[in-house]
């Protein structure tokens, strides 16, 4: 192939790259913070098998472990449109993301509550705490232990997912590559750049992800 | 860091696979492979759309056929949306782009332009009741427009001239996305090309939509496109172009798509390669 790579026009439009990328995270990193709170809430209504919750509960972790993610997107954006209700790009997007990683979250999280004995469960109660206290203090602290590497890649996961923005032309780091690369069609070199720039930020975050766990479980994952 | 050492690597081994030297150009290689394969982008009526059969149907479509009929090979068209055109030339995927290409000197750094062969007016497509009597009315709406334009280019650089902002604006990822959201009201008017906003006028969803004014002092002139170093081809293609309008092929296609003869100034404008 004949063809003759100029980075100096990306390395103009950096500011803009950069704004494009802090999007992208700051969309992953809400829809991971509020994602966690519904999939424990989620795990925990299906642990407990009470009735109507529970099928919403299933249902919930069903749609979003079994359909695409672009789906996802465009139903909230286009999908929600056609019943009159209009959310900008970032909250379809973002709403999106937090569906699917509360859905596939909520199943991690089952599994990390399956995995703590029950008879811990039955020794707190002996010890008068009520059900709140129990997860506060006894099942929450060694269920994030344990499902702390799991949660890592469901962010990975979001970041990277978060390029599908573009369908709904939201300005996030794929959005403003694709727009800047059509005023000088240097699609190959804005695109190889947007993705070391992901490449950097997944890095970033498994780097500090893995300086929280120590911080917080002090070694013992 | 392991990952830091290997990015030498990793460059070089990129710089080797795309530094293979090309040998036969690219008229050549159309006419031994006997197919002409031809991007359109196909959500673009009249100039590339799917018919009822499915088929892919258009001016640009038509520009195609008449170029592989010259050239006494098949035609293969290739559906492409608005940023695959590039990517797709550089990847071997097409041989020319009959795309409605704005021939901007920014773009012809990266790829290789012909002569122009349509000019389109960028126009208003706006909600029955909106009152747009000129572009400066946009002010107060939301606006929309398909992503990688030259129509969203020109909207976000008048907007930023007289300070609107971006706020007001929502970009789409496609021209059929963009007439969607406008028909949910995401947006209150879009922008697109006076050829799709007839086309769409003629549609049951948007019978009672306003086709409201031009973008002031713009004329869309479009060539097709290819690779920048294929300048055999370049000058083939050109030659092309000046037969469809010596040979009368201009009006039929024009009068096919838009129900009349080719206009006088459109004529003179391809002429004067403006």
């Amino acid at each position: 192939m004949d063809y003759q790579f100029h980075w100096n026009i990306v390395f103009q439009k950096m500011p803009e790259m950069l704004q494009g990328a802090f999007v992208t995270l700051h969309v992953s990193v809400l829809s991971m913070l509020i994602g966690i709170v519904i999939a424990v809430l989620l795990a925990i209504v299906k642990m407990n098998h009470s009735k109507p919750f529970c099928y919403v509960a299933i249902g919930w972790i069903e749609i979003a472990r079994n359909t695409p993610a672009l789906f996802q997107i465009y139903m909230a954006y286009f999908g929600l449109g056609a019943l009159g209700i209009h959310l900008s790009p970032y909250v379809a997007v973002l709403s999106a993301l937090i569906f699917i990683n509360a859905g596939y979250l909520a199943e991690t999280f089952r599994g990390g509550f399956m995995s703590i004995p029950k008879t811990q469960y039955s020794a707190s109660k002996s010890l008068g705490m009520n059900s709140f206290q129990v997860y506060r203090y006894i099942i929450l602290p060694q269920m994030f232990r344990r499902i702390y590497h799991p949660m890592t890649n469901q962010f990975v996961w979001s970041i990277l997912m978060s390029s599908l923005g573009i369908l709904v032309g939201m300005g996030e780091l794929s959005g403003e590559t694709q727009r800047l690369q059509s005023l000088s069609f240097r699609t190959l070199e804005f695109f190889i750049v947007a993705a070391v720039m992901y490449f950097i930020i997944t890095k970033l975050v498994l780097f500090s992800s893995s300086l929280i766990s120590r911080k917080l479980f002090r070694g013992e994952i | 860091m392991k990952i830091l050492k290997n990015i030498p690597v990793m460059a070089a081994a990129l710089t080797v696979l795309f530094s293979v030297n090309a040998t036969a150009d690219q008229l050549d290689t159309v006419i031994t492979r006997g197919t002409l394969n031809c991007g359109v982008v196909l959500d673009f009526p009249p100039m590339g759309y799917f018919d009822k059969n499915n088929e892919p149907a258009g001016f640009d479509v038509d520009y195609c056929n008449d170029l592989a009929t010259a050239l006494g090979v098949k035609s293969n068209v290739l559906n492409l949306t608005w940023g695959d055109r590039i990517p797709s030339l550089i990847s071997g995927k097409t041989d020319v782009v009959v795309g409605s290409t704005s021939d901007t000197l920014e773009r012809a750094k990266s790829v290789g332009f012909t002569y122009p062969y349509f000019v389109f007016k960028f126009q208003v497509f706006s909600k029955p009741g909106k009152n747009i009597n000129s572009f400066d009315d946009l002010k107060k709406i939301k606006v929309g427009a398909a992503l990688g334009t030259t129509y969203e280019t020109e909207y976000l650089a008048y907007a930023e001239k007289k300070g609107w902002g971006k706020g007001n604006y929502t970009a789409f990822k496609s021209e059929n996305d963009a007439f969607l959201g406008l028909y949910q009201g995401k947006v209150d008017a879009i922008i697109s090309t006076n050829t799709n906003i007839a086309t769409k006028l003629q549609s049951k969803e948007f019978k009672d939509y306003v086709a409201g004014p031009f973008v002031p002092n713009y004329d869309d002139v479009v060539g097709l496109i290819t690779k920048r170093s294929e300048v055999s081809w370049i000058n083939y293609l050109n030659l092309f172009l000046v037969h469809q309008i010596r040979d009368g092929k201009l009006d039929e296609r024009y009068n096919k798509h838009f129900g009349s003869d080719a206009p006088a100034d459109l004529i003179q404008a391809l002429r004067d390669n403006k």
